[in-house]
C-alpha cells in the first residue's frame, strides 16, 4: 500500500481508539451527504414540475401555430394545410378559427366571462392535439342528442354544440345539456343609434374538457369550425393553422420552414408562427432561473460542508502535529505529508458525496413510488432501539471483531432504509389543495442523471479544494517545532 | 585532531541563531567537530546550551544559520529539502527523549514506517529494501523487534506498552533502514532506572556488535563516561573533548 494511503486511512478510522470511525469524520461525511442529497432532491422536483408541465402542454397544444398578423382570416385552408403536411417533420396540421368571446348562461342577463373559443374540425384536431382524450362527454358538435333535447326545451335557435373547460363550466354554474350564450360582436340599434345590441349565438354544452392544465380547463371552449365561421360570417375562411411535429423539440426550425412553405399574397397579410416554446417561454424561463438559484444555494450548502471538512482537517493537523514531526524525521517529504491530509479530506468528501447521492436518489424513488407503506409508527418502533444501539456501539466498538462491525453497520443502514420507506411517501398536491395552482395532483419527481453526475463532480471538487490549505499547513510544519509540540 | 579523511561526519564552524522578531538569539556559535565511523560520542552540557539544536542539525532536521556539515565529504545542506528528507530516511536513525511513536499504529507498523517511506524514495541506497516488498519490510521489522526483546508485542499499540518498551520500539524503528548514524536525544531521560539500563544496554550492544555510529545527547554523567568521547558544550561552543 502506498505510504500516504496507509497513514491517511488509519487516521480516518481511529481518532480515539475505541471509536469505529472517528466521530468528527462521520459528522463531516454527514454534512457533505446532506448537501448532496438535498440538491439532488430539489432539482429532481423542479425537473419533475418542468417535465410534467411540458408533457401536459404538448398533449394539449399544437407544436407550431401559423397565423397572419392581426389574426386576419384567410382562405385556401386545405391547400395550405397540404403544403404544410408535405414537410418531413410535420405529422398533421389542422384548420382553426380562434377568437375570444363574452359568454353568459341562458338564464343570466349579465356577461359572466370572456373565454377563448377554438373552432375546430374534430378529426383534424384529433391528429394535432389528441383533443378527445380530455373530453368527458360527446364531441359530436352537430348531432349530439343533447342538442336536440335543448332545442325542444328552449325557444332559442341553437347554433351548435360546445365543449367547455370543466372549471369554466363550474364557475358559470352550468352542466352538460345547458345552453351557453356567446356574444361575438355588438350591432348598432336600428332605432336608437347610440345604443348597441349584442349579436348572440346559443350553444349547447355537449362535453367538458378536463386536461388538468389550468389554462384550458379555466378559460377554453371548443366548437365546430363551421359554427365558428358562421359566427363571424367567414365561410370557408380560417385564421390559424395548428401543426403537430414528429418531435416537439424541432419546433423553432420547423416554424421557419412552415413560414416559407406556405405562400400568402401581400393583400392577405404577413404570416407569422408561434412555437409552443415561445408561448410558454416566461414559464420555462422562470423554472430555469429557479433551478439555477437552487443549484447556487445548494452549492453553498456543500461549500459549508466543505468548510466543515477543512476545519476537521485543521483540527486533525493540530492534533497530529507531533506525528507530522515524527514522519518528517523518519524522512517523509513535505509532499507526502500534504498527500496524507489531502487523501483524508478527499475520502471524507468522496464518501459524503456517494452517500448523499444514494440518499438523494432513494428519497426521489420513495417520493415517486406509490406502493403501500407500513404505518409510520413502524419507523419509530425500529428507530428508537437502533438509535440507542448506535450510540452505545459508537462508544465501545473496539472489542468487536471486524465482521460484526460490518454486520452492525449493514443492519443500521437497513433499519434506516426501512424507516425512510415507512415515512417518505409521494406528496399529494391534491390533498394539500395545491393541485389547481401547480396543475398536478402529486409532487412530480424526475431525476436528471447528467445533473447527478455534475453535482457529484462539483461536490468532490469543492471538498478536494477544501483539503488544500490544511494539508499545505501540515506540509510546512517545521519538523523540530512539530516534535516539541504539546 | 583525528584524520579528517576517515571522518564520517565533519562539522565546520556551525552557527545557529533563532530570531524573535528583530532580536537574534544565538544558540550555536562556531562548533567544529569530527565523528569517526563506529564511534560512540556523547554530547553533554547544561540545559539550553544547544545540545539538541546541534543534534537536530547533524540529523538534517534543521538548517544551520552558518557553517557546514559534511557526511562522507558531502555538504548535506547543499541538498534541497526533498533530498534532505531522503537523506534522513536513508542515513539517520533518531531516538528521542519522548518515544514519538505514532499512536494509531502497532509496534510492528511503527518500526516498519521508515521502510515504507523508503519505498517512495526507491530505496536504492538500502540493500535490504532494494526490492522494497512488503514481506522483506515485515521480516526486517520482526527481526528488529525480536532484537530489542519485544517479539511478544508486535501488534500492541504504543498506549498498550510501558515507557521502556516504547523506547525500545523507537530504537528498533531507528535501525530499520540500516542508518549510518543513530542520533539519540536524552534517550533515557524519561525512563526509570531499570528501563534506562535496558535501553542503554541496547545502544552499547549495537555499537559494540555492529559498529553502529551513535551520537548521544545526555545530562547523565555516568552514561557519558561510557562513551568513546565526550563533547562538552558551553555557550554554544565546544569547550573540551574528553577521550
Amino acid at each position: 500500500m502506498k505510504f500516504e494511503w496507509f497513514v491517511a486511512s488509519r487516521y480516518l478510522r481511529s481518532r480515539r481508539k475505541q471509536s469505529f470511525i472517528s466521530l468528527i469524520s462521520i459528522i463531516s461525511i454527514g454534512g457533505v451527504a446532506l448537501g448532496v442529497a438535498t440538491v439532488i432532491l430539489a432539482i429532481a422536483v423542479l425537473n419533475g414540475v418542468e417535465h410534467g408541465l411540458k408533457e401536459r402542454f404538448l398533449a394539449n397544444e399544437a407544436h407550431v401555430v401559423l397565423m397572419l398578423h392581426g389574426s386576419e382570416f384567410f382562405g385556401g385552408a386545405s391547400e395550405r394545410i397540404g403544403q404544410i403536411e408535405a414537410l418531413d417533420e410535420v405529422v398533421a396540421a389542422s384548420p382553426v378559427v380562434y377568437s375570444q368571446v363574452a359568454v353568459f348562461p341562458e338564464h343570466s342577463k349579465r356577461i359572466q366571462d370572456v373565454i377563448h373559443i377554438k373552432g375546430i374540425e374534430p378529426a383534424k384536431e384529433e391528429a394535432v392535439t389528441g383533443f378527445t382524450q380530455f373530453v368527458v362527454g360527446s364531441v359530436d358538435f352537430q348531432d349530439s342528442p343533447l342538442i336536440a333535447e335543448a332545442e325542444q326545451l328552449s325557444d332559442n335557435t341553437i347554433t351548435g354544440g360546445i365543449v367547455l373547460g370543466v372549471r369554466l363550466a363550474d364557475r358559470l354554474g352550468i352542466v352538460k345539456g345547458d345552453i351557453l350564450r356567446l356574444v361575438v360582436e355588438l350591432q348598432e340599434h336600428p332605432i336608437n343609434p347610440d345604443t348597441f345590441i349584442p349579436d348572440l349565438s346559443n350553444f349547447v354544452v355537449i362535453g367538458l374538457y378536463e386536461s388538468e392544465l389550468a389554462v384550458y380547463d379555466n378559460s377554453f371552449g371548443f366548437i365546430h369550425i363551421e359554427a365558428a365561421q358562421k359566427l363571424y360570417n367567414k365561410a370557408n375562411r380560417i385564421n390559424a393553422i395548428f401543426v403537430r411535429l414528429i418531435d416537439a423539440e424541432l419546433a423553432p426550425q420547423a416554424a421557419t420552414r412552415i413560414e416559407k412553405a406556405v405562400e400568402f399574397s401581400v393583400l392577405e397579410g404577413f404570416p407569422m408562427t408561434r412555437t409552443w416554446m415561445e408561448v410558454h417561454a416566461p414559464l420555462f424561463a422562470a423554472l430555469r432561473l429557479e433551478k439555477t438559484l437552487t443549484v447556487v444555494i445548494e452549492a453553498l450548502i456543500i461549500l459549508v460542508a466543505a468548510f466543515n471538512i477543512a476545519s476537521t482537517l485543521i483540527m486533525t493537523v493540530m492534533e497530529k502535529t507531533r506525528d507530522v514531526g515524527t514522519l518528517r524525521t523518519l524522512g517523509s517529504s513535505r509532499g507526502s505529508v500534504m498527500g496524507i491530509f489531502m487523501i483524508q479530506g478527499s475520502v471524507i468528501g468522496l464518501l459524503g458525496t456517494l452517500l448523499g447521492t444514494g440518499l438523494g436518489l432513494t428519497l426521489c424513488w420513495l417520493l415517486s413510488s406509490n406502493s403501500v407503506r407500513p404505518s409510520p409508527w413502524w419507523a419509530f418502533i425500529v428507530a428508537v432501539p437502533v438509535l440507542c444501539q448506535v450510540l452505545i456501539a459508537l462508544r465501545r466498538m473496539a472489542p468487536h471483531p471486524n465482521g460484526l462491525k460490518t454486520a452492525l453497520v449493514l443492519f443500521w443502514v437497513a433499519a434506516f432504509g426501512f424507516g425512510l420507506y415507512c415515512l417518505v411517501k409521494p406528496i399529494s398536491l391534491a390533498e394539500l389543495g395545491l393541485s389547481q395552482i401547480y396543475q398536478m395532483n402529486q409532487l412530480p419527481i424526475k431525476v436528471n442523471w447528467f445533473f447527478v453526475g455534475f453535482i457529484n463532480a462539483l461536490s468532490f471538487l469543492i471538498c478536494w479544494l477544501a483539503t488544500l490549505y490544511p494539508a499545505w499547513q501540515a506540509a510546512n510544519l517545521n519538523p523540530v517545532e512539530a516534535l516539541q509540540h504539546e | 585532531m583525528t584524520n579528517s579523511r576517515e571522518a564520517l561526519i565533519r562539522i565546520e564552524d556551525l552557527h545557529k541563531s533563532y530570531y524573535d522578531g528583530e532580536a537574534e538569539l544565538p544558540v550555536l556559535q562556531g562548533v567544529d567537530l569530527t565523528v569517526q565511523p563506529s564511534e560512540m560520542l556523547a554530547i553533554v552540557g547544561a540545559s539550553g546550551v544547544g545540545k539538541s539544536t546541534l543534534l537536530h542539525i547533524i540529523g538534517a532536521l534543521d538548517r544551520p544559520t552558518g557553517g557546514n556539515v559534511f557526511y562522507d565529504e558531502q555538504d548535506i545542506f547543499d541538498l534541497p529539502d526533498k533530498e534532505l528528507a531522503r537523506f534522513r530516511n536513508e542515513r539517520i536513525g533518531f531516538v528521542f527523549q519522548f518515544h514519538h511513536l505514532l499512536p494509531e499504529f502497532t509496534a510492528l507498523e511503527n518500526v516498519a514506517m521508515s521502510a515504507i517511506i523508503a519505498k517512495q524514495w526507491g530505496g536504492d541506497n538500502n540493500p535490504a529494501l532494494q526490492q522494497g516488498t512488503a514481506s522483506i519490510i515485515d521480516a526486517r521489522a520482526h527481526e528488529l523487534l525480536a532484537y530489542v526483546g519485544l517479539s511478544g508485542r508486535l501488534t500492541h499499540y504504543p498506549s498498550q506498552l510501558s515507557g521502556g518498551e516504547r523506547q525500545r520500539v523507537a530504537i528498533a524503528r531507528a535501525l530499520m533502514n540500516h542508518p549510518k548514524v543513530i542520533l539519540a536525544d536524552e534517550p533515557t531521560g524519561n525512563l526509570d532506572q531499570r528501563s534506562s539500563e535496558a535501553v542503554l544496554e541496547l545502544l552499547w550492544h549495537l555499537n559494540a556488535q555492529s559498529g553502529q555510529t551513535c551520537i548521544i545527547v545526555t545530562h547523565n554523567q555516568a552514561l557519558a563516561e561510557r562513551a568513546d568521547r565526550i563533547v562538552h558544550l558551553v555557550d554554544g561552543k565546544i569547550s573540551e573533548v574528553t577521550q
